[in-house]
């Protein structure tokens, strides 16, 4: 039988990085760093062309970036990124003037999301200030979606500690048309029709920062995952605790209260294990891990329960996660990755039953994802 | 026609570090660069026109203002150099 390539791809403070290993998940070599020196906010493999991986590459000197690899992230090209719609002979905007209501220039690129299968040259880009943009062309031109990008509600929206971002987007390939975005702190919004109109979808999400305690948009949303069985069913996690959805996000039911804390940024939810979602909490406060100790809990929906799946005693250690720092393959049973704020990498190869860190200090991790395609890395 | 002096952070984009150039203004300068050098555009400034933060414009030794930059006019003999700032620790 032939063996799998699993590639876990790695951005971070200071470049982008590949691990290499086969479907055993035991045993990693790594390479990079690519971009180096740069803030990689995300790297993305593109699963309908192996091999086809983009960054998002931030950089305070340069601007924001993309890059496209055609070789599982070895050779990188520049490509164009998006912009922000100006009149060409715009004056520049003045400092004095009202930033919400001021055209900006793209800050930083968050995240970059495939299309569905049907469309192979479809590819979204989430950016900072929270915009939404399309490439039909495998990303080397972009069109902003304006249904989102100049929603109605768009004036009352403010930025989280990490600006006015648009981090999360999801493209439900079992609905047509049918596509979800994240913004921080605007909450989440669906579009039914391919990205054309856009409706707020928080109800149920409680805000803790604001005197209205439940607005139909302003929450803070951190990730949100899709189920990899039910298309209803969409996992949460937001400044204000872990919520779930039956109803793609029509209702929201808070779930995480059980645990001492329930505030965190990362999710995934296992392709191969349909109502299973897992989270990394961390305190609200010090945005470290509780108590000194790595976590990981595994939501189930037939239990309706939090189970814990690293050992009280394993790793102990002051650290955070940032919100694309975790990622599942589409193996089975599935790897859980989880890469951490001081630059380690936790991997299970068996669902978290048993955990193992990568041998390897990388920069602090900005993000995860990861690749598995027949063959040898 | 003036020249052009590039600091050595953008010699990933432009191959040379001395150029010259018959521009009007800094403005024409800039989108000069751009065209002849495509992977330029959008390093030095932003799709709204202004200046990246770190980058500066200087005109015969003189900082050029970082407002109006685009409409400071170049004569001949004109020297200009472009910057970036390396800061932090």
């Amino acid at each position: 039988m032939a063996g799998k390539a699993v590639r876990i791809y790695l951005g971070t403070r200071k470049g982008t990085y590949v691990a290499e290993g086969d479907e055993k998940r035991r045993k990693w070599k790594v390479r990079g760093p690519y971009h180096e020196g740069m803030d990689v906010y995300h790297v993305q493999p593109d699963p309908r062309h192996d091999g086809t991986v983009y960054a998002g590459v931030n950089s305070p000197w340069w601007g924001p970036a993309l890059y496209r690899s055609r070789d599982h992230g070895k050779k990188w090209t520049e490509i164009a990124p998006p912009q922000m719609p100006v009149r060409a002979k715009r004056p520049p905007p003045s400092p004095d003037q009202d930033p919400r209501t001021t055209v900006r220039p793209i800050v930083n690129i968050w995240h970059i999301e495939p299309g569905p299968a049907r469309e192979p040259s479809t590819v979204y880009v989430g950016v900072d200030p929270a915009s939404l943009y399309r490439s039909t062309d495998s990303g080397s031109s972009w069109e902003p979606l304006d249904g989102l990008n100049k929603h109605e509600t768009r004036e009352k929206w403010n930025p989280g500690a990490g600006g006015l971002c648009l981090h999360s987007i999801l493209v439900d390939a079992r609905v047509p048309g049918r596509m979800y975005a994240g913004i921080s702190a605007a909450g989440t919004f669906r579009s039914d029709d391919d990205g054309e109109h856009w409706r707020p979808m928080n109800q149920g999400v409680q805000v803790s920062f604001q005197p209205e305690k439940n607005p139909p948009f302003g929450q803070c949303v951190h990730k949100i995952a899709l189920d990899a069985a039910d298309p209803s069913t969409i996992y949460r996690q937001d400044h204000d605790g872990i919520h779930v959805t039956h109803d793609a996000m029509e209702h929201w039911t808070r779930v995480g209260k059980p645990l001492t804390s329930d505030f965190g940024f990362v999710v995934t939810s296992p392709a191969t294990r349909p109502g299973t979602a897992y989270f990394a909490p961390l305190s609200g406060e010090s945005r470290i891990m509780k108590d000194g100790q790595f976590q990981v809990y595994r939501w189930s929906e037939k239990t309706r329960k939090f189970a814990t799946t690293v050992p009280s005693s394993k790793w102990a250690g002051s650290f955070g996660t940032h919100r694309e720092g975790m990622a599942s393959d589409t193996l089975d049973p599935p790897g859980i990755y989880l890469g951490s704020t001081t630059g380690d990498l936790f991997v299970s190869a068996d669902d978290a039953k048993n955990w193992e860190l990568v041998p390897f200090r990388f920069p602090s991790i900005h993000s995860v994802e990861v690749s598995v395609a027949p063959g040898r890395t | 026609m003036a020249t052009v002096d590039l600091d050595g952070m953008l010699r990933e984009y432009v191959p040379r570090r001395h150029l010259t150039s018959s521009a009007p203004t800094l403005g024409a300068l800039l989108e000069e660069l751009e065209e002849e050098f495509p992977r330029l555009r959008g390093k030095l400034r932003d799709e709204t026109g202004s200046l990246r933060p770190f980058v500066r414009l200087f005109q015969n030794g003189e900082a050029v203002d970082r407002a109006n930059w685009p409409e400071v006019r170049l004569g001949e003999r004109d020297k200009v150099d472009v910057l970036h700032s390396i800061q932090g620790g």
